[in-house]
């Protein structure tokens, strides 16, 4: 896949120069044409000096009227505006396309209020680029907006979105994306991800995908499915008709780990997503195995005479070193983001508790102290919390620092994975996939597929 | 096909033999693309074994008829892998059959409720089959006629929630396999 994007420069601009209305600023994009501007140089420029000082130590956010937004708020309104194609007004499926991506993924943020587009007074193709009618978005209460526009050659896709602070009536960013047809979507989740980082300072999890295991072809036969985030494009990965189990990513997102039944075992498998290839990297039985971040080994769970112990592997299957040598049960290696330890869970001390190893000392320390039955760790790509299944009259999912202390909990479910940015988790609760934020208050549902829909991987950010 | 003793025990000590030299670099791995692709001839036994035992599995789980074995099954207590005086007194039985029907071959599956996690359930259902899998070696049982496979929480005989279900799902059940 070849993309690439470029700001606009009047983005770049506005970013540079720490824009305000008592600024000359040179406006590619966005802004009224009026006099106005000139005007208030004229008196502004003593005000512009002072407002320089003060304007630009403040973070560009302060200084327009969105705040940044929390989870589980009233949200920022926001209105996502189709494509809008100059060249010839057609591919409305493209411009619709490109917008329900972008607007689904804000709504799953639990970040904004998307205003729906049955309200919208504007088409798409009323607006040049360079001159945006605000009033007709600030009279839906909007005070964010995304427009833009494509060109299609042939397979060749072009897309420019902008997003637009409708109250100060101005650009915020822009992003120009150049792709296939076929990569409309994941040019819309990027951008996106882009919205969040304008208004957030941080960018979304949105480019990436969600793999888990379901029954959902009906019976007792489960295989591996992906999807994009918001559960829309589900596609089926295995069809063995056996048991295919607990899915975990690559570091690219290219590839898929899993556990299958189809040579017995059951056993570790790796799959190719583009090629559609896969093939079994151990003749030993294994139960759960997870990449490293550097791509270069995976830990896996492994039978030795009906135990389970952690081993180090290579991607193709070479035993490289036995990091646990106890009787208990041991599984569900989870690796912190620098990939110098291993959270995992075991029974070593009776009931299942979650412990991190050092992986070069193999020194291991015990992490949860609360409840009776805690496993499925998953370590945060920041790094400072790792989210766990407690069971405690249900199943919870629960957090605690690497270090140890006090657990907290975020919300009902079990088998929690990490988004990219860490800010969200999936889980599957009574058979169904969801994502929360990390601090439980927003939680959307994202599969209801007709079956069991559990053990949800997310992926890292897709290249 | 009906597996001789001897081809039984070759095969056994071909698997016991790559099981201890685990620590040795592995073969490369076979590539398979998708599943409805044919395998490649194999010379190696374990890839036949390993093909029939995928076939086997598949059997089970798709199969919807209750699990049919002139075995009896064990149930173990929530959370727990130990053998119950109930489950032992099982066991001696089952013994006794096979000591009268020394062609046979058994798969000791364990199982769990589903009020574990799953992965962690994989590995107690292990533990169950080993459990079951010693006791019989224990009474003399030969091992190449036995062996073990977890099925976790995967493969349920009742869906409520309650305990009498709950119960019913975390057994050892015993597979004759070559009948």
């Amino acid at each position: 896949m070849n993309l690439s994007w470029t700001k606009s420069r009047s983005s770049l601009a506005r970013h540079v120069m720490c824009s305000s209305p008592w600024l000359s600023v040179n406006r590619a994009g966005g802004g009224p044409r009026s006099s106005a501007p000139r005007r208030r140089l004229r008196l502004g420029v003593w005000f512009g000096a002072v407002f320089l000082l003060l304007g630009c130590a403040a973070t560009t956010w302060a200084q327009i009227r969105i705040q940044i937004p929390e989870p589980g708020g009233a949200g920022v309104p926001i209105a996502v505006s189709p494509l809008a194609n100059p060249a010839s007004h057609a591919d409305r499926h493209l411009a619709e396309t490109f917008a329900n991506v972008v607007a689904l993924d804000l709504d799953l943020s639990g970040l904004f209020r998307v205003i729906s587009p049955r309200a919208h007074i504007e088409q798409p193709d009323e607006y040049e680029l360079d001159h945006i009618n605000f009033s007709n978005w600030s009279v839906l209460d909007a005070l964010a907006l995304v427009k833009g526009a494509f060109w299609l050659e042939g397979d060749r896709l072009t897309v420019e979105a902008r997003l637009f602070d409708v109250t100060q009536r101005k650009q915020l960013g822009g992003r120009r994306y150049q792709g296939r047809l076929s990569e409309v979507r994941r040019m819309a989740h990027r951008f996106a991800d882009q919205v969040m980082r304008y208004l957030t300072g941080e960018e979304g999890p949105f480019n990436s995908r969600i793999a888990f295991a379901s029954n959902r072809t009906g019976g007792r036969a489960k295989e591996i499915y992906v999807t994009d985030v918001s559960g829309t494009h589900v596609r089926r990965v295995t069809r063995d008709r056996t048991l295919s189990l607990a899915p975990s990513w690559s570091p690219t997102g290219e590839k898929l780990l899993f556990i299958s039944y189809k040579r017995g075992g059951p056993h570790p498998f790796i799959f190719d997503l583009a090629s559609g290839r896969m093939a079994r990297i151990s003749a030993r039985v294994a139960y759960t195995g997870s990449w490293s971040p550097d791509g270069r080994r995976v830990a896996v769970s492994l039978d030795q005479n009906g135990n389970s112990d952690l081993y180090l592997l290579s991607p193709r299957g070479d035993l490289l070193r036995r990091l646990t040598h106890d009787a208990g049960i041991d599984v569900s290696p989870a690796w912190s983001p620098d990939g110098t330890q291993l959270a995992f869970c075991s029974g070593r001390s009776g009931n299942p508790q979650i412990y991190v190893m050092d992986i070069d000392s193999g020194k291991t320390r015990r992490v949860t102290f609360t409840g009776g039955y805690n496993t499925d760790p998953d370590w945060s790509p920041k790094g400072d919390r790792i989210a766990y299944t407690s069971r405690a009259g249900g199943f919870r999912i629960m957090w605690i620092g690497p270090d140890g202390g006090a657990a907290t909990e975020i919300t009902r479910g079990e088998h929690p994975s990490w988004s990219p940015d860490g800010r969200y988790l999936v889980l599957s609760r009574r058979g169904r996939i969801f994502m929360v934020s990390r601090d439980g208050r927003s939680s959307k549902q994202l599969t209801a597929g007709g079956g069991d829909d559990t053990s949800p991987a997310w992926s890292p950010r897709l290249s | 096909m009906k597996y001789s003793r001897l081809h039984v025990g070759w095969l056994t000590s071909v698997l016991a033999v790559s099981l201890g030299l685990s620590a040795c670099p592995k073969r490369t791995p076979q590539t398979l693309v998708g599943s409805g692709s044919s395998m490649p001839p194999s010379s190696s036994r374990m890839d036949e074994s390993a093909i029939e035992a995928g076939d086997r599995v598949q059997d089970r789980v798709q199969s919807e008829e209750p699990e049919a074995s002139p075995l009896e099954q064990i149930y173990f207590d929530f959370d727990s892998f130990a053998l119950s005086a109930e489950a032992e007194q099982i066991l001696q039985m089952n013994a006794e059959w096979l000591k009268n029907n020394t062609d046979a071959k058994v798969e000791i599956e364990g199982h769990c409720d589903n009020r574990g996690t799953a992965a962690y359930n994989l590995a107690l259902g292990a533990k169950r089959a080993k459990a079951a899998h010693d006791y019989l070696i224990g009474l003399g049982i030969p091992s190449e006629r036995l062996s073990t496979i977890t099925y976790g929480e995967e493969l349920p005989v009742c869906n409520e929630l309650n305990e009498s279900c709950w119960q019913r799902n975390r057994r050892g059940h015993f597979q004759v396999i070559n009948r």
